[in-house]
C-alpha cells in the first residue's frame, strides 16, 4: 500500500470519529440551546400577560397570538402561585399528526377570581432537528474529507517528491552499467539526509562491486601462470623414465587438478569480461549457421550417446551480436545439454527469429530452477565446474536476451527470447541456403 | 636441428619449456626480459620465437616489430595469460604466428612450435616423413609405404600432435582439448580418442606400416620411434 493512502486512510478515519462526535455533541447542545430558549420565551410571555391582565382585568376567553395558544379559564379555587412547565403532544390539525407543545401553567388571581392561564409553544420536533443537524454535518464532513484528501495528496506529492524521485533512482540503480546514482537536493533536511546516505551507500557498493570485479580479474591471471608452471613440470614429470604406476597416477590427478583450476579461471575471466562490457563490437551473427556448426562439431558426442537430435531451425536468423559471445552462447547451451543428456534421449533444438529453444531429456534437477544460473551451483555434476549456464546468462543479460529455463516432462527446457531489434530474418538468405 | 629463443620472465616454467623443448629436439637460447630477447636477436637467427608478452621491461610485442625490421624468417608463437579475443587479434595482428594461452600443454607447445615452423620454412608445402609414414599437413592424408590412404579430420589432427611430439608421453586431456577445445570435457572424450587411435593405427599396420602408436596404460597414448 502506497505510503499516501495509509496516511489519507488514518486521516479520514480520525475525522470520521471525530464529526460523529462532535455532531452527537452539536446535536444535543442545539436542543438543549433551543429548550432552554422556549422555556425563556414562556416564561417572558407570561409576564406579558400578566401585565395585560392587570390593565385589562375585564379579559375572557381566547386570546390567540400566532404561534402560541394562550387559554385563560376560570377556576373554582385558587392554590398557589406554582409554575408548571410540561411537555406534551397535541393533535395538529394542519400537519395531522402529533406535535411537540411545552405549556405553561400558571394560576392567577384577577380582580379576587381565580383563573388558570396556560401558554403552549409549540417545540421544534427534534427528530427533524438532530436529522438537520446531521445531514449538515455530513455535508460538511464530505466537503472536509473531501478537501483533506485532495489537498493532502497535493502537498503529500510536493513534500514527498524527492523521496519518490530517490526510491525512482534506487529501483533503476544498475551495479552492472557501472553509473554513479545523484540524487537532486529537496529543501527537506531529512530527505536531503536520506540521499547523502543512499549516495554514500551506492557508491561504496558501486565501489566494493568493482573492486571484486578487478580482484576476480586479477586473482584469474596471475593464477595463470603459476598454473602453467605446475602444469608443465608434471608433464616434464611424466616423461621421466622408471616412473612408478602409483607416482603416475599421482601426477595425472594433480594434471586433472590444474585443468580444472585453469577451466574455471578463464570462466570467470570471461563473466568479467562481459560484465565490464567488454564486448562491444557487435555485429550481425548467423545464429542459424552457427547452430548448425556447433551441432556439427560437436556429432559424435551426439551420437555417442544416441541422443535423439530433433531439430527446427529456421535459415537466415541473424542477431546483433559480439561474434565471440555469441560463439560461447550458442557452444555452451548445445554442450551442456549433450552433457546433461539422457543416454537414449530426445536432444530438442528449435530457432526461429523470436526465441532459441534447446531442450533435452534427463533427470529432474537437484537445485532449483532459478538457482540453475548462479555461479558455482553445478547440481550433482562433480565434473562441472558450475560456470557454464552463468556465463550463458551473462550474454543473455548483455544483449537484452530473456532466458528462461523450465523443467517438465523429463524435458530441461531452455528458452532465449530475443528482444526485437537485435534479431531479424534475412528472407534473401534464408533462400539461398 | 630447429632453433628457438625462449622468452620468459618466469623462471621455472622458462626451465620446464627449455627442459621439454630440448627434449623435442629443439636448439633453444633463453631471455628473461625484453633487452637479453632483443641482443639474442642480434647474435643468431631463429626459427622461431616463444614469446611471453607480459616481461618486466615492456610489452614483448615489441620484440616482434623488432623481428620484422630484420626481415626475418622467424615465427613467432606467443605465450600470454590473457586470452581475450583482442589480445589474440592484436598479437597475431602485429605479426605473431600463432598464439598459446597459459596453462598450455607442453605438447601442444611443441606442435605449435613445428606447425609454425614448417608453415614458415615450406611455405606449406611439406610432409612429415617418417620412416614409411608421410603425413601432408595441409590435408587429410597420408602415405604409407607411398600408399595414398585418407584420414578423417581429427585422425588427422591427432596423428599430426602424436607424431609432432615424437617418443613423448601425452596425456588424453591434452589430446583431448587440442582435438576439441571447449568441449575436451564432454563426456566420452576418451573414448573417441581411443577409437582414433585404434582406427589410426589399423590403417597404418594394415597397409605394412609399423605399429607406431603406443598406448601408455592410464596415462595416454605415445608416438614411439621403435
Amino acid at each position: 500500500m502506497r505510503l499516501l493512502n495509509i496516511t489519507n486512510r488514518y486521516y479520514i478515519a480520525i475525522a470520521l470519529v471525530l464529526l460523529v462526535v462532535s455532531s452527537a455533541f452539536l446535536a444535543y447542545r442545539v436542543i438543549y440551546v433551543m429548550d432552554m430558549e422556549v422555556s425563556e420565551h414562556l416564561l417572558y410571555e407570561k409576564q406579558e400577560i400578566e401585565k395585560q391582565l392587570s390593565l385589562q382585568p375585564d379579559l375572557q376567553g381566547f386570546h390567540f397570538v400566532i404561534g402560541d395558544k394562550i387559554e385563560i379559564s376560570p377556576i373554582d379555587k385558587f392554590t398557589s402561585f406554582k409554575v408548571n412547565l410540561t411537555d406534551t403532544m397535541i393533535y395538529d390539525e394542519y400537519e395531522k399528526k402529533e406535535v411537540p407543545y411545552r405549556k405553561l401553567t400558571y394560576e392567577q388571581l384577577i380582580d379576587g377570581e381565580g383563573y388558570r392561564i396556560s401558554i403552549r409553544k409549540r417545540l421544534a420536533e427534534s427528530e427533524n432537528l438532530i436529522g438537520g443537524v446531521t445531514l449538515t454535518l455530513i455535508l460538511v464532513a464530505i466537503d472536509i474529507i473531501a478537501c483533506f484528501y485532495f489537498l493532502n495528496r497535493w502537498f503529500s506529492k510536493r513534500v514527498w517528491k524527492p523521496f519518490y524521485r530517490a526510491l525512482n533512482g534506487l529501483k533503476h540503480f544498475d551495479l552492472h552499467k557501472g553509473e554513479k546514482l545523484t540524487f537532486q537536493r529537496s529543501r527537506i533536511d531529512e530527505f536531503n539526509t536520506l540521499s547523502t546516505e543512499l549516495s554514500k551507500l551506492t557508491d561504496k557498493v558501486a565501489r566494493d562491486y568493482q573492486n571484486l570485479k578487478e580482484f576476480t580479474e586479477n586473482m584469474s591471471h596471475e593464477t595463470q601462470t603459476p598454473l602453467a608452471v605446475v602444469r608443465s613440470k608434471l608433464e616434464v614429470l611424466l616423461q621421466s623414465d622408471n616412473l612408478k604406476e602409483e607416482q603416475v597416477n599421482q601426477i595425472l590427478s594433480a594434471l586433472e587438478s590444474v585443468k580444472r583450476l585453469s577451466k574455471m579461471n578463464k570462466s570467470l575471466i570471461l563473466l568479467t569480461r562481459i560484465e565490464n562490457e567488454q564486448f562491444a563490437d557487435e555485429q550481425m551473427i548467423d545464429l542459424s549457421k552457427l547452430v548448425h556448426s556447433h551441432l556439427e562439431n560437436m556429432e559424435m558426442f551426439i551420437l555417442s550417446k544416441k541422443l535423439n537430435l530433433k531439430t527446427s531451425i529456421t535459415s537466415g536468423v541473424f542477431m546483433n551480436i559480439n561474434a565471440h559471445l555469441g560463439d560461447i552462447l550458442i557452444s555452451n547451451l548445445i554442450s551442456n545439454a549433450i552433457k546433461h543428456g539422457k543416454s537414449g534421449g530426445d536432444l530438442l533444438i528449435m530457432l526461429d527469429h523470436e526465441k532459441l529453444v534447446i531442450a533435452n531429456h534427463g533427470p529432474a534437477p537437484v537445485i532449483s530452477d532459478d538457482q540453475i544460473f548462479e555461479r558455482f551451483k553445478k547440481g550433482d555434476q562433480p565434473d562441472s565446474i558450475g560456470l557454464g549456464l552463468a556465463i550463458v546468462k551473462r550474454i543473455c543479460d548483455h544483449c537484452f536476451c530473456e532466458i528462461h529455463y523450465e523443467f517438465k516432462n523429463e524435458l530441461h527446457t531452455f528458452t532465449i527470447e530475443f528482444s526485437g531489434d537485435k534479431v531479424q530474418l534475412r528472407e534473401e538468405q534464408a533462400a539461398n541456403v | 636441428m630447429m632453433k628457438i629463443l625462449i622468452v620468459e620472465d618466469e623462471k621455472e616454467l622458462m626451465e620446464s619449456m627449455l627442459s621439454f623443448l630440448k627434449e623435442s629436439g629443439m636448439n633453444c637460447e633463453i631471455a628473461d626480459n625484453l633487452n637479453d630477447a632483443i641482443k639474442q636477436l642480434e647474435a643468431h637467427d631463429f626459427d622461431c620465437i616463444v614469446l611471453d608478452i607480459g616481461l618486466p621491461d615492456g610489452n614483448g610485442l615489441k620484440l616482434i616489430q623488432e623481428l620484422q625490421k630484420k626481415d626475418h624468417q622467424t615465427g613467432v608463437v606467443i605465450v600470454s595469460a590473457r586470452n581475450s579475443l583482442d589480445d589474440r587479434l592484436t598479437g597475431l595482428n602485429i605479426g605473431a604466428d600463432d598464439y598459446v594461452t597459459k596453462p598450455f600443454y607442453m605438447p601442444e607447445l611443441v606442435a605449435r612450435i613445428k606447425s609454425v615452423y614448417r608453415r614458415r620454412s615450406f611455405q606449406g608445402k611439406n610432409e612429415i616423413v617418417h620412416n614409411e609414414l608421410r603425413v601432408v599437413p595441409d590435408e587429410m592424408i597420408m602415405y604409407v609405404n607411398d600408399k595414398l590412404i585418407s584420414l578423417t579430420k581429427k585422425e588427422h589432427e591427432l596423428l599430426l600432435y602424436l607424431i609432432n611430439n615424437q617418443n613423448k608421453v601425452i596425456t588424453k586431456e591434452s589430446i583431448a582439448e587440442h582435438l576439441w577445445g571447449d568441449h575436451a570435457d564432454m563426456a566420452d572424450s576418451f573414448d573417441f580418442i581411443y577409437s582414433h587411435v585404434k582406427n589410426l593405427r589399423k590403417k597404418i599396420t594394415d597397409n605394412g606400416g609399423k605399429d607406431y602408436l603406443k598406448s601408455v596404460y592410464g596415462v595416454g597414448y605415445k608416438f614411439a620411434l621403435e
